[in-house]
Order: structure tokens, then C-alpha cells, then sequence
């Protein structure tokens, strides 16, 4: 495993043009497994734990922001207007 | 609404389509750039005098072709997942309309406060009047009110059907069994046409859907007409 990496070091040393491809593929790479990773842990459509949390999608609060990014909604604003259960 | 020989999307009647139309235009005009460039790079390539039959390299090159499609990747990325997630938002709506496809017409209900409901069938073509449009036009419109948030709940009694308005930007599956939400906003009061896309059976193309957008002063007069007419 380490011999290729040495072996990928000492091509990138005769051949400097490709560190942008490592750059780019290698930052794609990692935000996809990111991003996969934060829709498996976080997602509140998946249950993992069927004993501690066995429906995570009745325990979202009516303020937390499950989405990864927001535009125009500022969820601490939000107020909550539905019945308890 | 569609006209004949159009080429690009209808004009925009509401803030997210005229986001995505900018981003659509955007993206098209980087994908020409490229096309033009890469067409006129193989032209001259295959056109050359100057040949050379051994292997050529060039470090200055290979740089430069990595990083500015990387960049212009970039680019086209960042504005469309902000689009993406700005069409997900709900920003409290302030009615909210079910819909219900069947085969073959759409059925409306708005339960907010009083309880309306009516289907709404196409007009067959040998009763058009005279100005109506072919294939579009339904006997009953669903109403709603300009520059008013408005939340849509589709879903459909039989087979997947598909509500979709191009010039609201609004296309959402309605499949049986389940609920999906979609919400709007028109931004002036006219009359917007839209026909079922999901392939539904043998009369797949002839359950359009048409919203007519009123004034909001003028939205609970007409919901009170339609209710007594229906």
C-alpha cells in the first residue's frame, strides 16, 4: 500500500502537471463520501438504532433544519404550530 | 402556455422559475463555449499541415486542461445546488390545495376552510369555443390567489400521474399511496396550462391542468361562487 503510494510520489515528481488531477478528483472524491456519510448518520428518513430510536422521522423538531443547506428559511425562526402527539 | 416552434422554456410566472431559467441559461451558454471550442480544436487538429509522428508532451498543457474544467465545474455547481435546495423550501403557505390524479382528469380539493372539491376534465375538442386552446383547456380551473405562497399536495387515486406546470415551474409525481408537496408562488393573475408527464394510460395526453391566478381581494369571492356552483 505504501510502495504505491511512493511509486504515485516519484511519477508526480517527473510529471508535476498532474497534482491539479489529484486536487480535483481527490477533493470530489472525498466530499462525496462526506456528503454520504452525513445522509447515512443524520438522515431522519433511515432507522439504524430500533431500540433508542426506532422512528427518527417523529422526532424531528418543528426549528431543527435536517436539510444541508438553506437559502431563504432561517430555521431558528421557525415557530411551531402543530399539535403534540 | 407552449406555442408553436418554441425552443426554449416558457416565460417565467414565479420567483423559482426565473431562477432556473437563469440557470439554465447559465449552463447552456458555458456548454456552447466549450462545444464551439472543442469543435474548432478538432477542425484545425484534422485540417493541419504540420505532423509530427513521434510522442509529444507538454506539462503547460496538461495543467491548464485539468484545472479549468475543474473551475468551470465548479461554477455551474455552486449556483445550481442553491437552486436545488431553494425549490425544497416551504415558506409558509398561505393555502393549500390537494390534487388528485385519476384516469383521466385531475381532481382539486381545498380544505382549508370550507370543504370544495371538483374535478376538472378537458374539453373535448369539437366543443372548443372559438379562442380556447386545443387540448388544454378544462371545464373547471384550479384558482388560486397572486403573490400568495401555495402549497400542493398531489397524489393519485390509480396510477402515477405527473402535475406539472412549466411556466410555474412546478412538476411533482402523483403516485398512489403517497403525498408529495410542492409549493409556488404566481407572481401576476392569468391563466397557466399544463399536461399530465407520467404516461397513464390511453389517455395520457388529454388530462391538462390549467390554474387561473386571481388578485388575492378577488380569491374568496370566487372560492364562495364555486362553492354554491358546486
Amino acid at each position: 500500500m505504501s510502495s504505491m503510494f511512493r511509486m504515485v510520489g516519484k511519477q508526480l515528481k517527473t510529471h508535476p502537471s498532474l497534482i491539479p488531477l489529484f486536487i480535483f478528483i481527490g477533493g470530489g472524491a472525498t466530499m462525496s463520501m462526506l456528503y454520504l456519510g452525513r445522509l447515512a448518520l443524520k438522515n431522519p428518513d433511515v432507522s439504524w438504532d430500533h431500540k433508542n430510536n426506532p422512528e427518527p422521522w417523529n422526532n424531528i423538531e418543528p426549528n431543527q433544519q435536517y436539510k444541508f443547506f438553506t437559502v431563504n428559511t432561517d430555521y431558528s425562526k421557525l415557530k411551531k404550530d402543530r399539535p403534540d402527539f | 402556455m407552449a406555442y408553436p416552434l418554441q425552443l426554449g422554456l416558457q416565460d417565467a410566472t414565479s420567483p423559482v422559475m426565473q431562477e432556473l431559467i437563469h440557470i439554465h441559461d447559465h449552463t447552456l451558454m458555458i456548454a456552447l463555449l466549450v462545444s464551439t471550442m472543442v469543435f474548432y480544436t478538432i477542425l484545425t487538429t484534422v485540417t493541419t499541415k504540420l505532423t509530427n509522428k513521434n510522442m509529444l508532451d507538454s506539462e503547460g498543457i496538461q495543467t491548464i486542461w485539468t484545472i479549468a474544467p475543474g473551475l468551470i465545474l465548479i461554477l455551474i455547481a455552486m449556483p445550481s445546488l442553491r437552486v436545488l435546495y431553494m425549490m425544497d423550501e416551504v415558506n409558509n403557505p398561505h393555502l393549500t390545495v390537494k390534487t388528485i390524479g385519476h384516469q383521466w382528469y385531475w381532481s382539486y380539493e381545498y380544505t382549508d376552510y370550507k370543504n370544495l372539491e371538483f374535478d376538472s376534465y378537458m374539453i373535448p375538442t369539437q366543443d372548443l369555443i372559438p379562442g380556447q386552446f386545443r387540448l388544454l383547456e378544462t371545464d373547471h380551473r384550479m384558482v388560486v390567489p397572486t403573490d400568495s405562497p401555495v402549497r400542493m399536495l398531489i397524489t393519485a387515486h390509480d396510477v402515477i400521474h405527473s402535475w406539472a406546470v412549466p411556466t410555474l415551474g412546478v412538476k411533482m409525481d402523483a403516485i398512489p399511496g403517497r403525498l408529495n408537496q410542492t409549493t409556488f408562488v404566481v407572481s401576476h393573475p392569468a391563466v397557466f396550462y399544463g399536461q399530465c408527464s407520467e404516461i397513464c394510460g390511453a389517455n395520457h395526453s388529454f388530462m391538462p391542468i390549467s390554474v387561473e391566478a386571481i388578485p388575492l381581494i378577488h380569491f374568496e369571492d370566487s372560492s364562495t361562487s364555486m362553492l354554491a356552483k358546486i
